[in-house]
């Protein structure tokens, strides 16, 4: 399965004011049915608070983000996903290939394989393998942007850059969109610090995630954490022999 | 084409491996003798090392710990590296604790660690045989036996292409797993420092 990417991609700088949004978020403890967790994920993600609104266009360019890009060559976090009330737990595995293409593979403990991923050098996702139960297209469309937005893995000098208006803030908003979704990158003024990252429309936030301790521009833990439903992805770095 | 040449050499090398590995026509002496012998053990712990080999990704993800089990049915899987991760069959009851969280375990994802305990246990108890999901034929070498087993049915043959178990001749310790999934890629379970009959507290087996 491929999905092509969007040739219509728009980089720009925001500047947040007043966006002290709080999140609606639903304390679900639902069954375990496909399709009431792909429904979920449809409907809960239209319901999210309009966070972006007062976002305006500001000077600047993207560059200083170069340094924030995530550099894989091989990588593992111990992971763990909780989701309407099912906890997952593996290691997820990522990794440069030879052609530049990264490679994302979740596995349980005993090495079972609950997905296979990549995102070729341009950005195009492809599905190798994903457990039955994960098989539905909003659930792969969610992971494959939630991904995307963690990696960073847009180049900066293809993307155009926009300027934008700052007002009255402490983050700075630099965004990129594919079609309705955009991918948000926050960070103090002087772009010396990545605070956030989020995901959602131009209006509206589905998600943020953190990461920290950076070290060779690999973090050392990333946090992904849905607005609107329980579905968080909790990532932990971890060294094994080789 | 380099991933289709990876795969080439892993399968011959995995080939190679077995290669020495004789088919024993008739099991029925081997049946009886670790029948006797199973009958003796109550309990075994160990070491292990798991190694998932990754064919196309050409990687190997390495996990170790500890291997607990104790007659009939008690097992308990502790992963110490690279992470901390407790599996405790006790019963019919499958529990896991990770990190702080202590939770049951169901669905397909945790077949594989269920079928790898089962053979385990079946090991234990010369039960190895009788295993209705898998159809069996033994090998030997100079040193050990291994159990080649196929998967019968369809649910089995999702997980496994096939599974080898291998035990020392004599004592029918059990040295190694083998599974080899349907897309190529394998898992070894590795047991090391074995020792047969020690007392085992219950506690062991319980998570709180």
């Amino acid at each position: 399965m491929l999905y092509s990417r969007s040739n219509n991609i728009a980089f720009c700088h925001f500047n947040l004011s007043k966006a002290n949004v709080k999140a609606s978020s639903f304390n679900l403890k639902l069954p375990t049915a496909n399709w009431l967790f792909a429904f979920l994920i449809v409907v809960l993600s239209s319901c999210a608070p309009k966070a972006y609104k007062n976002l305006q266009q500001t000077d600047g360019n993207a560059d200083c983000l170069q340094k924030f890009q995530l550099k894989y060559e091989r990588v593992l976090y111990r992971a763990t996903v909780d989701v309407v009330g099912n906890h997952l737990s593996g290691v997820l595995l990522i990794k440069q290939m030879p052609d530049s293409s990264t490679r994302l593979l979740f596995t349980n403990e005993a090495g079972f394989k609950f997905f296979d991923f990549e995102f070729s050098k341009e950005g195009a996702f492809k599905v190798y393998s994903i457990i039955d139960k994960m098989d539905k297209e909003s659930v792969k469309k969610t992971l494959q942007r939630d991904f995307q937005l963690i990696l960073m893995n847009k180049p900066l000098g293809f993307l155009k850059p926009y300027k934008f208006k700052i007002q009255n803030a402490n983050e700075h908003y630099f965004a990129y969109n594919e079609g309705e979704d955009f991918y948000y990158y926050i960070t103090k003024p002087d772009c010396s610090q990545l605070l956030r990252m989020e995901r959602g429309s131009s209006t509206k936030k589905v998600l943020e995630a953190f990461v920290s301790d950076m070290k060779n521009q690999v973090p050392d833990s990333i946090r992904i954490h849905h607005i609107n439903f329980n579905f968080d992805i909790s990532l932990k770095r971890i060294y094994d022999s080789e | 084409m380099i991933k289709f040449f990876t795969l080439f050499i892993f399968t011959f090398f995995v080939n190679a491996v077995f290669a020495q590995y004789k088919l024993v026509p008739d099991a029925s002496s081997f049946k009886s003798e670790f029948a006797a012998v199973s009958s003796k053990t109550s309990s075994i712990s160990a070491d292990f090392t798991q190694v998932k080999t990754l064919a196309l990704l050409s990687e190997k993800l390495t996990s170790k710990g500890k291997f607990y089990f104790k007659k009939d049915n008690l097992v308990r899987m502790e992963y110490t590296s690279p992470y901390q991760y407790l599996m405790v069959i006790n019963g019919s009851r499958v529990s896991i604790k990770d990190g702080n969280k202590t939770s049951s375990m169901s669905g397909r994802s945790n077949k594989m660690f269920q079928q790898i305990n089962q053979l385990m246990m079946d090991c234990m108890r010369g039960t190895v045989f009788e295993n209705k999901n898998f159809s069996v034929r033994l090998f030997e070498d100079a040193d050990t036996y291994l159990a080649e087993m196929t998967p019968v049915t369809s649910q089995m043959a999702g997980l496994f292409k096939k599974v080898n178990v291998i035990m020392k001749k004599g004592s029918f310790v059990v040295g190694q797993v083998q599974m080899f999934e349907p897309s190529g890629d394998y898992t070894s379970m590795n047991y090391s420092n074995q020792k047969i009959n020690t007392a085992l507290a219950d506690a062991l087996f319980a998570i709180k």
